[in-house]
């Protein structure tokens, strides 16, 4: 079972939409989504847990159509994290586990009272005096405490410390343990992503420009480092995309199943793929 | 639904002591007037309740929640009820007492009747809210407010002065007409609020 399906999903805003959008995420596995701020990566979410309807196409999540009544149940399944955690002010984080355990069939008040402590999280200061980091920290204690089977983060991972990152993603990795886990994870830091995800989806401007296992995307590619009479000799559909490497010559993402065996390739990373492909800097 | 009505409970706690001071201060003066406002002051909390989900955004998440519109909707018309109910309860219970101590004519009647204007009131002002958010339907929450409580402080007063502190002849049939306009616009409002609701997350 794919724990995400979208189906040629459209929604229009005026100034932007999402076009013919068809993203599927495998059960048990985590996937990535990528692209600069207004993409569309926070809508995509929206879209995917019902809480807005799109124009045409379909979308359905843990086998369950996301416009049915049904899905209400389904939430109980899933942990989301959005790109700031949105809960009143005045609450301090034995408020918020009150509210959850009223909200949540299977909260696990001691899991959350864990979380607590391991994030290093005050019960009882107001939600207000909280730093950015402490209530995205808090708003993954409330994603996690449930027991969910799919996970939806949008920017989770933003304004935490570089430890306390690396620990959450720990934790969701840690997650993913259990064969029914799922995980959808947007982030801007590009090598969280690629530390952590099975498969990436990059979305540029409205459009799902790809949606692959990570390990066949840095495959695909290979990074040209060299100068511009070089990359000359390849085929043009071979070079993705190119720029100055500052040093007179030029630096280059290069479909590898095009270029001549032998030709020198570095390996990419995913950011060195998505930079490419975002700043449009293919010159042919 | 219950964790959406605890929700608004925590965030309005802190407030919730200025608002006792102000139903027993009114309930305290002397005029039909105050008392009558004492009451429908209460039907203010789902407001203030709003007003924090807005500027927390809380809707966002709310929408990635296990509630439906319907919980977050009749949420607020149920805690709107719980207040105006308690401040019911505790302005008729010092009115009782002052009536005793300092020998003040006590009327039911007209906590009866603040409770089904504060009811109206909620009604009217809540689709709104949900239609143009807490600082546009705030105005025009405050508008029918004035009117509401000076209706019924004007009937109070009429009562008062007819009757010279006792029940007046007439309290029957406006109560009942009051009860009706309450459950009616009630049962109007809240499928009402519901779709301004949905309309506005879509």
């Amino acid at each position: 079972m794919n724990a995400i399906e979208l189906s040629h999903i459209n929604k229009s805003f005026g100034d932007f939409a999402i076009r013919d959008l068809n993203l599927t995420v495998p059960s048990g596995t985590i996937c990535g989504l990528v692209g600069e701020n207004g993409a569309g990566k926070s809508t995509t979410i929206r879209l995917l847990m019902g809480a807005l309807r799109p124009d045409s196409g379909t979308a359905s999540v843990l086998g369950t159509d996301v416009s049915s009544p049904e899905f209400r149940e389904v939430k109980e399944d899933v942990g989301v994290v959005l790109d700031e955690a949105y809960f009143p002010e005045s609450l301090n984080a034995v408020q918020v586990g009150k509210i959850m355990a009223a909200t949540y069939r299977r909260w696990d008040q001691k899991l959350y009272d864990g979380y607590l402590k391991r994030f290093d999280l005050p019960p009882s200061k107001q939600f207000k005096d909280f730093s950015r980091g402490m209530r995205m920290k808090l708003a993954i204690a409330v994603a996690l405490s449930h027991q969910p089977k799919l996970l939806v983060l949008d920017e989770a991972t933003a304004g935490l410390d570089p430890i306390v990152r690396d620990e959450v993603l720990d934790i969701f990795n840690e997650f993913t343990r259990e064969e029914d886990h799922s995980i959808l994870i947007s982030s801007h830091i590009l090598s969280d992503l690629e530390k952590l995800c099975d498969y990436i989806a990059f979305i540029h401007q409205g459009n799902l420009l790809f949606c692959e296992e990570k390990d066949r995307l840095l495959e695909e590619y290979g990074i040209f480092t060299d100068s511009a009479e070089q990359l000359e000799c390849l085929l043009p559909e071979a070079i993705v995309a190119r720029e100055p490497n500052g040093y007179g010559g030029v630096r280059a993402l290069i479909r590898r199943d095009l270029a001549p065996a032998g030709f020198q390739l570095e390996k990419p990373s995913v950011e060195d793929i998505v930079l490419f492909l975002v700043k449009g800097a293919k010159t042919r | 639904m219950k964790a959406l009505i605890l929700k608004d409970t925590y965030v309005i706690w802190r407030q919730m002591k200025y608002f006792l001071v102000m139903i027993l201060l009114f309930s305290a003066l002397p005029s039909g007037f105050n008392n009558a406002f004492a009451v429908i002051y209460a039907a203010m909390m789902p407001y203030t309740a709003l007003a924090y989900d807005e500027r927390s955004k809380w809707d966002q998440m709310a929408a990635m929640m296990p509630y439906s519109a319907r919980d977050v909707v009749l949420g607020k018309y149920v805690f709107g009820w719980l207040c105006i109910g308690a401040a019911a309860v505790l302005s008729g219970l010092l009115q009782a007492v002052l009536s005793l101590v300092i020998h003040r004519a006590f009327l039911p009647s007209v906590i009866a009747l603040s409770v089904l204007g504060a009811l109206c009131i909620l009604a009217i002002t809540l689709p709104l809210m949900f239609r143009m958010g807490v600082e546009k339907g705030r105005l025009a929450m405050f508008l029918i407010i004035f009117l509401v409580c000076g209706g019924a402080g004007a009937i109070a007063s009429i009562a008062e002065s007819m009757g010279g502190g006792t029940a007046f002849a007439f309290q029957g049939p406006i109560l009942a007409a009051m009860l009706i306009a309450a459950v009616v616009l009630n049962v109007v409002s809240i499928p009402l609020s519901q779709k301004f609701y949905q309309r506005r997350q879509s």
